[in-house]
């Protein structure tokens, strides 16, 4: 186990910068997840740390030794591929112990240790199997197995369950969280998925072009995102993001005052973010009106499309009672839980 | 045409399928069917082209049995074999594994090991040939002498022969080998190799443990493929030895060298045929025997 942290991490391919200083800390066996779109710069962060991409400017440390010039396999990592990278030749056994290929001890040990592991995984029957003859999940598992039976100090995962069906994702996700639980590790784990960031992660990095727009636990990036960029990035349905201005009266939305608060001069726009969760269909009046254009049944709940003066917003309305389409409704929001973006997209606190 | 309409989509699909292979179908048995078993039935025959043909059943095969000339050419084939297929296989995934490491002049480099494969085989014997003779016309023995280095009699010498057409043999199938592995190598997922190397694995293990394995079923398609190649050689040889095709004293002749001679120079069709039934079986079996050996399920 160790502590991981990245200082003014750059990197770039010729001219072409991705990566333009990153900054991290990461305690000894915290789970932090880096989300972001595609072409954020997640993986090639990743690859860097796990050394099977140069460093072309600023610091990796791991344990604090700095690891820059170091081989992968000096790192005391291990790695989870997206692919899984497991070969197909190979048995379960001879993949979980592919990795103590190198490792100086016994071979009564290397047999110990890949049995134990294959028992965390429940893969203990599967031993003798080809990669052919299991399923997704599993190949995933016998992918986390080559990197646990090592012992690493660190675990790094490259988006692990994206080539895993929907349900059997939530069910991976849940199985690492466990494990994280039980071995203590730390781990970095790479997704774009902010579902899988949300629920497993101790701290989420997003990131957005190379840069780092937030680093916080699941809570704080999704209550006080520093940017609009996280706001709509995190949260499903995204973030309702309202173009309104400053008035002497307060925070004036689509003609109407919401708030009764000047965070800025007045006169100046300011973007105000609502979640969908946060803005309730009532019959009454509310903070604003508008016209049900689409609804979007999802059981427990419904998601009513609202047009009020141009903007479309998304509420989120009762499964059972749900508003009828295309009907005049009324949507009443917290002044407590509006955001407030500037110009720029920096949250205003 | 309302017999056709009526069929349903399965049996509408079979018409066409039939209706696309009726073609090659008897395109095959007219070109390789009829002929084929025209020769199996020819090798119990005699027969010179002009005459007619008679039956002289094993005949053919007892005077094959004891032509010493046969075995001569029987044993310089599989040397061809026994020595160029390992030899090609094994340099042109060398130089496969190599380049396609190679970043610079990647594709001049591969096109430069492709070109013998564009090239006519009788244009490349040739040169190869005056590459071989003696001084002052041959290359190599200009450039031996230029050293002080005694000749060497390249194509002259009933031990030396065999080898210096074998050489240009194998230079020619390379480009092609080389390709196939390429395609190989590339088709292996870059993660198996960096999984690998945070595993600290050595090269050596990746080579013999990741990448020979994975490339298996192109090992499978070339050995089979050169194997063939290298069993039906010809051409080299002839070129090469125009003066007294497959010498000297038949220490370079190949199965079909002998196969041609015996048809087209004594114009002996039934002995040719009982050779050509020999080179097919040795053929097939050799196919056969490779394919059991490498299928291997993985």
């Amino acid at each position: 186990m160790a502590t991981l942290s990245l200082h003014n991490l750059v990197k770039a391919y010729g001219k072409t910068e991705v990566l333009h200083g990153i900054n991290l800390d990461v305690a000894d066996g915290e789970f932090v997840v880096f989300v972001g779109p595609s072409g954020c710069g997640k993986s090639t962060t990743l690859r860097m740390i796990a050394g099977l991409e140069d460093v072309s400017g600023g610091e990796v440390r791991i344990g604090g030794a700095v690891v820059n010039h170091l081989e992968p396999k000096d790192r005391n990592i291990a790695m989870v591929f997206q692919n899984y990278a497991i070969y197909p030749h190979m048995s379960v056994r001879k993949n979980i112990g592919f990795g103590l290929r190198t490792a100086k001890m016994p071979k009564a040990d290397k047999e110990k240790r890949i049995e134990e592991v294959a028992a965390i995984l429940s893969m203990t029957e599967y031993l003798d199997r080809k990669p052919a003859q299991l399923s997704g999940g599993q190949r995933q598992r016998v992918a986390i197995g080559r990197a646990m039976v090592r012992d690493p100090a660190v675990f790094l995962f490259d988006e692990p369950l994206s080539n895993l069906d929907a349900q059997l994702r939530t069910q991976m996700r849940l199985e690492i969280k466990k494990l994280h639980q039980r071995v203590g590790t730390t781990i970095i784990f790479v997704t774009h998925d902010q579902v899988e960031a949300m629920t497993m992660a101790d701290r989420i990095v997003i990131m957005k072009d190379g840069h780092i727009q937030q680093v916080g636990t699941p809570a704080e990036v999704f209550h006080q995102p520093a940017n609009a960029f996280v706001a709509q990035f995190i949260g499903a349905p995204s973030m309702n993001m309202l173009q309104g201005r400053i008035t002497a009266d307060g925070i004036e939305v689509a003609g109407r005052v919401i708030a009764r608060k000047t965070p800025g001069a007045v006169g100046s726009a300011v973007t105000v973010g609502i979640r969908p969760d946060d803005l309730r269909v009532t019959p009454d009046a509310g903070s604003f009106a508008g016209r049900v254009s689409v609804l979007e049944p999802l059981g427990a709940e419904t998601l009513a499309y609202v047009d009020i003066g141009g903007q479309e917003v998304v509420a989120r309305a009762d499964g059972r009672t749900p508003p009828p389409l295309r009907a005049q409704v009324h949507l009443t929001v917290d002044p407590a839980n509006l955001h407030l973006f500037d110009a720029e997209g920096v949250a205003i606190r | 045409m309302k017999r056709y309409r009526n069929l349903s989509i399965r049996q509408k699909q079979v018409v066409w399928a039939w209706g696309f292979l009726a073609l090659p179908i008897l395109f095959y048995v007219v070109i390789r069917f009829y002929p084929t078993f025209n020769a199996i039935v020819l090798s119990f025959q005699s027969w010179n082209l002009l005459g007619p043909r008679e039956w002289v059943g094993l005949e053919n095969y007892v005077k094959l049995w004891h032509d010493p000339v046969f075995w001569k050419v029987f044993r310089n084939t599989f040397v061809y074999l026994i020595l160029g297929t390992p030899i090609s296989l094994v340099l042109s995934f060398v130089i496969a594994y190599q380049l396609d490491k190679t970043r610079l002049l990647h594709g001049t480099l591969r096109a430069l090991y492709f070109l013998p494969f564009l090239t006519s085989t009788v244009a490349m014997a040739w040169v190869w040939r005056w590459f071989y003779q003696p001084v002052p016309i041959g290359l190599f023995n200009n450039f031996l002498a230029s050293l002080g280095f005694a000749q060497v009699n390249f194509l002259n010498s009933t031990s030396n022969a065999l080898p210096s057409i074998l050489i240009p043999a194998i230079w020619a199938g390379l480009g092609f080998q080389i390709i196939i592995f390429m395609a190989g190598l590339r088709a292996i997922p870059t993660s198996y190799y960096e999984a690998a190397r945070i595993d600290g694995v050595s090269g050596w293990t990746i080579l013999w443990e990741i990448t020979l394995p994975l490339l298996k079923p192109t090992i499978v398609f070339l050995v089979v493929f050169s194997s063939i190649g290298f069993l039906r050689i010809f051409d080299q040889v002839f070129n090469m030895t125009t003066n007294n095709p497959g010498g000297p004293l038949d220490s370079t002749k190949p199965l079909v060298l002998m196969i041609y001679q015996t048809a087209f120079s004594s114009f002996d069709m039934g002995y040719a045929a009982a050779q050509t039934v020999v080179l097919f079986a040795i053929l097939l079996t050799v196919s056969l025997v490779q394919l059991r050996i490498l299928r291997e399920k993985p």
